[in-house]
């Protein structure tokens, strides 16, 4: 009698426990967090340790050679120039995927006749595994057989007429030419443009495909961040009268910001990290000019052996980054309280 | 609830399927797919190479051959009868050649991997990692003879004494040329004067040579080749750097000239398939690559193959003197523990290599001369007309072919300056006018001496 | 009506140009899969249509010398797609991606929901620093990790399985399942959970009756975006895997199909489009429920 007594007390001390939310949130939180600090953080703390040797070719461990790796790599023409590109590279392509993916996610949540299938063709660029569409673009952007530079110089109207389309390109390029600070240059017809063989063309390449891909998973978390605003409120902007771009800017933006923050503070990390897209496309592009942080620290550390030094390279980033993020996240988290 | 509905509408789904059924729906698909799928992953997760029992396992891992056929040959025909007789299960696995180095490192920081690593140059920068190939170097002399200068310059180390690689193959590079659009300019590609002559006409023609200045493999062993035969050098035959020399200065300016007046900037862009590709669909009248194009060109294109011709590189003022193009190294790493089993392998496949030099299509010549007999039949004998176009081949690999690094030896530093691509750097900045050919050699000694001082210090130079 | 047909105009307008820039590449690549190599490599061919040409060894052309077909289709050949299955292990790599990144998406639900709800309901002040802690993780790049995990992962005797993808995807899909999670689960009001509370529930119990059904909209985001993280992953699944019947696509398909410096373009082609389109008909399927569910909301 006593025992069973005895253990009836144990049991609801057990279930009162995972009723503690001091018990409770860390239990829940603590395999996640764990896998995360076997599986990133242990590596983590490896290549910071990497980084202050002179670890070569594979080695885990090295001489210490403190801050000179970071020293060394600063002194560095091609890093100073790589550094710059990673901060180019991401901006641009987010700016345009934030644009883009902003217009199209309010052009895709009311329904149309074949939206179905155009958000289907919207998909596929994130569909498609980067690294095999990525090759495909090396085909796209070939230096002799491109499909863009055909389309700019044959003749497109086949038959009598006669159509070029470099020659309305060079129009609008020539008027580019105009204005200051900017020179572009004219298409030739017997010398196509070489999108991966010059240092500006090739970051815009670089630049084109990274957003290409991005695009629609933006667009994707754009059209759920509409999606949840609740009825409500698109009814009491009506019975306030506020319509159309109007309500669009004192409405539907500001409602939209916290997402918006999110998507472009994921596209921004996920750009600035991943060497995929560069390392496929130009591998550094022609005269190194189009390294990024990441395949500049490959190359270093990789493919000529010197992984402290590609160590330090890489560690370059985590403090910009890291500034940028807690930045924007007290940024979005101001906007959703208001 | 009536909004709710009318919103359901407008997405376009219909109000009867509740969210419950959805649930069930897909996750339903998901088991019927998925949890059939996971048996086999688990099965999967061993490789099933094994059909019978064998007592000891070898792994290789190389590079995907150009030639389908050799592989299939390698791993289905080959591998599988060295393994009956030494009751060993051969398991190989391909990998792309831009992967070579990240794998080969991950490998070494795992201390696991492969047994028998095969590279395409020779890796002095792994020399930390892998075991002394000496004893694999002299049973196959003791059987087929010396190895040749080629492959005893590539993977030696003097300082060490060491030989940090097994020189497997080679591949000359010669040229290939258009014969009917050389003879229209007159001219015949056996000089370097006559390729800068006739560059500007064969661009007239439409059919320009094709000379790469890109960070790829193709440009890399040209330029170098072409500094060559200018007498010029990036190191002398004591690793010292020798790369600033009025030799390179002129070559630098050969080759600017002949981009400016016969080439367009295409060539700051090629991949290593660009020259290939530019030659088979028939624009290109010259370029220098491994007989990939001749074979390519047979396979798709036999009108082009047969006004295709091979030749040696172009003679330059001082020599005729070209480089491989590339170099089949197999390495064993320290940690293996198959290192004798490795060993016998390699020395087999050398003594034999008859039979992987035929079915590579001749692509693969052995480091060591005498592991084949009767070149020249054999490469004249081939059934492509012109009959006898590969024999030249011959000539090449004898005595036109050196090593990169050369008069030096392969080492360390010259792979990084290799893999860094300096060589097609400097000559892309002087053809591009960025800088004078004076100012870009000063700079490719400048990053040259600071590459080679660093692995003075670690002790390998 | 001429209203709806002026909004209608502009829903076109609008993504008309964006759907033609975005699926162009695909429309050219399944073109450019058919092609023979004759008619691929010159110069002078038309990209968008077939052109007659010298077969290649092993090129079939079904249907020469009949010049009815629009486009040239008689001068087309399916024998470079055919390649992939018949020349490379294709489908084992389709298979073991699919495989792969469906385990993974259920070991990122079981470890990321409980933390999302944790970090969302329970944590309170110290709840936001370890959400952003969690988040910082991702700003270490792969190529830096790579290396140190090659020798856990040979320690833990994995080299060249698909569990060493198994196991160490996750370590990306979770802090990004983590954050969606919490973020979506922080717009289900409480009251719903204190209904649950006060009759009765104990609070794992609210968790899996009341919030969970609710939280399928987010789940399936979840589920999508880790899918496509791992479909996409690329540095790892080449350098921890080497046998080909073991690789994924991202692998296998730079392994198999580029040999040396000469590049099978039309199977490459062919190669992308069968997961891409398989895969964006799967998201856009699954797009419109977790919509639904948004809207719908917890008024059900």
């Amino acid at each position: 009698m006593a025992a069973v007594a005895e253990a009836r007390p144990q049991s609801r001390r057990f279930r009162d426990l995972l009723e503690d939310r001091r018990f409770l949130a860390p239990a829940l939180i603590s395999p996640a967090a764990l896998f995360i600090v076997l599986l990133v953080g242990a590596p983590l703390v490896l290549a910071v340790y990497l980084s202050m040797t002179d670890a070569t070719a594979g080695q885990l461990t090295g001489k210490f050679v403190w801050f000179h790796n970071f020293v060394d790599a600063w002194h560095n023409d091609n890093f100073r120039r790589a550094l710059r590109n990673t901060i180019i590279f991401t901006l641009a392509s987010q700016a345009i995927v934030l644009v883009g993916a902003g217009i199209l996610a309010h052009a895709l949540v009311r329904p149309f006749p074949g939206r179905w299938f155009l958000r289907l063709l919207i998909l596929l660029p994130w569909a498609a595994p980067v690294a095999v569409s990525t090759i495909g673009f090396l085909w796209i952007f070939d230096s002799q057989f491109s499909v863009v530079n055909w389309t700019l110089v044959h003749d497109l109207m086949p038959g009598g007429g006669h159509f070029y389309l470099y020659r309305p390109a060079n129009w609008v390029l020539g008027g580019i030419d105009h204005l200051p600070w900017i020179h572009v240059g004219k298409i030739d017809r017997l010398n196509p443009p070489q999108w991966l063989g010059q240092p500006t063309l090739a970051m815009l390449a670089i630049i084109f495909v990274q957003a290409w891909r991005i695009l629609p998973f933006a667009t994707v978390i754009f059209i759920a961040g509409l999606a949840s605003i609740p009825t409500e409120v698109h009814d009491a902007a009506k019975v306030d009268g506020a319509t159309g771009l109007r309500k669009f800017w004192h409405v539907t933006l500001p409602l939209q910001l916290p997402i918006a923050t999110v998507a472009l503070l994921f596209g921004i990390v996920f750009t600035a990290t991943d060497m995929t897209v560069v390392y496929i496309l130009t591998s550094g592009g022609p005269f190194n000019s189009t390294h990024m942080l990441t395949t500049w620290a490959y190359q270093t550390g990789i493919v000529s052996s010197n992984l402290g030094e590609g160590a330090a390279i890489s560690l370059y980033l985590l403090p910009v980054l890291l500034i940028v993020s807690v930045l924007m996240l007290r940024f979005a988290r101001r906007v959703e309280v208001s | 609830m009536a909004e709710n509905d009318d919103g359901l509408e407008e997405l376009g789904l219909s109000k009867s399927l509740t969210r419950r059924q959805v649930l069930r729906r897909s996750l339903g698909g998901f088991l019927v797919l998925y949890g059939g799928a996971l048996p086999k992953v688990a099965a999967a997760a061993v490789p099933k190479h094994v059909h019978k029992q064998y007592k000891n396992t070898l792994k290789i891992i190389q590079w995907s051959h150009f030639v389908p056929a050799y592989d299939v040959w390698f791993d289905k025909t080959y591998t599988k009868r060295w393994g009956d007789k030494h009751d060993t299960d051969v398991q190989v696995d391909h990998i792309a050649l831009a992967q070579l180095p990240a794998r080969a490192q991950a490998e070494v920081a795992a201390q696991s991997g492969h047994d028998i690593f095969g590279h395409l140059s020779p890796q002095a920068g792994l020399e930390d990692q892998v075991i002394n190939h000496k004893e694999v170097i002299q049973e196959v002399t003791r059987k087929v003879g010396k190895v040749s200068q080629l492959g005893f310059h590539s993977c030696y180390n003097p300082r060490t004494k060491k030989w940090h690689g097994f020189p497997e193959n080679y591949v000359p590079d010669p040229i290939h040329f258009r014969k009917d659009l050389w003879k229209q300019v007159g001219l015949k590609p056996s000089t370097w004067e006559d390729v800068r002559k006739a560059a500007p006409k064969l661009k007239a023609l439409g059919h320009p040579v094709g000379l790469g200045m890109s960070n790829e493999l193709d440009s890399n062993m040209l330029l170098i080749a072409l500094m060559q035969c200018y007498g010029a050098f990036i190191q002398t035959k004591n690793a010292r750097v020798a790369i600033n020399s009025k030799h390179t200065i002129e070559a630098l300016k050969v080759m600017r000239d002949i981009y400016k007046r016969g080439m367009t900037n295409e060539v700051f862009a090629w991949t290593a398939a660009s020259n290939n590709q530019g030659y088979l669909s028939g624009r290109l009248a010259l370029a220098v690559n491994a007989i990939s194009i001749a074979r390519s060109a047979e396979d798709a294109n036999p009108a082009l193959a047969k006004n295709t011709a091979i030749a040696p590189i172009p003679r330059g003022p001082v020599q005729r003197l070209g480089l491989e193009h590339v170099m089949g190294v197999y390495t064993i790493w320290k940690f293996t523990k198959n290192k004798a089993l490795a060993k016998r392998f390699i020395a087999d496949l050398e003594i034999n290599y008859q039979q992987a030099f035929r079915n590579s299509k001749f692509y693969n010549f052995p480091a060591f001369k005498g592991a084949v007999k009767n070149y020249k039949n054999q490469l004249n004998a081939d059934p492509h007309t012109p009959k006898g176009k590969y024999g030249v081949l011959n000539l090449i690999a004898n005595k036109y072919t050196t090593n990169l690094g050369y008069p030096g030896f392969s080492n360390a530093a010259i792979d990084e300056i290799f893999n860094t691509w300096l060589i097609p750097q400097m000559f892309a900045q002087v053809a591009q006018g960025k800088m004078t050919p004076a100012e870009a050699a000063k700079a490719a000694e400048h990053d040259a001496k600071r590459i080679f001082a660093k692995w003075r210090k670690r002790g390998k130079i | 009506m001429w209203s709806t047909l002026r909004e209608r105009g502009i829903s076109y307008l609008i993504v008309g140009p964006f759907a033609i820039v975005l699926a162009f590449p695909f429309y050219w690549m399944l073109v450019t899969a058919f092609k023979t190599n004759g008619d691929l490599y010159n110069l002078d061919n038309v990209p968008f249509t077939y052109h007659p040409s010298q077969a290649a060894l092993g090129e079939t052309l079904p249907l020469r010398h009949d010049h009815w077909l629009p486009f040239g289709f008689e001068n087309a050949t399916a024998s470079h797609v055919t390649f992939i299955f018949h020349n490379t292990n294709y489908l084992r790599w389709v298979e073991n991606t699919a495989v792969v990144g469906a385990l993974v998406v259920l070991i990122t639900l079981l470890f990321a929901v409980p933390a999302g709800y944790s970090l969302a309901r329970l944590s309170g002040r110290w709840g936001q620093s370890v959400g952003v802690g969690i988040f910082l993780t991702y700003l270490v790049p792969p190529t830096l990790l790579f290396l140190p995990l090659s020798r856990v992962i040979s320690k833990l005797g994995l080299q060249d399985r698909l569990w060493s993808l198994v196991l160490v995807y996750p370590s990306f899909t979770i802090p990004f399942a983590t954050w969606l999670l919490m973020g979506f689960f922080r717009t289900i009001p409480a009251e719903l959970e204190d209904a649950a509370l006060v009759d009765g529930c104990s609070r794992l119990k609210a968790l899996a009756r009341v919030i969970f059904p609710i939280s399928i909209p987010g789940i399936l985001t979840v589920v999508i975006f880790s899918f496509s993280l791992c479909v996409n992953e690329f540095v790892y699944a080449i350098t921890f895997i080497s046998g080909s019947e073991q690789h994924t696509i991202s692998a296998g398909v730079p392994t198999d199909l580029i040999r040396g410096d000469v590049y099978f373009w039309q199977s490459l082609m062919a190669a992308t489009l069968i997961p891409s389109i398989l895969l964006a008909l799967l998201y856009n399927t699954f797009l419109d429920r977790f919509i639904a569910g948004f809207t719908g909301g917890a008024f059900r």
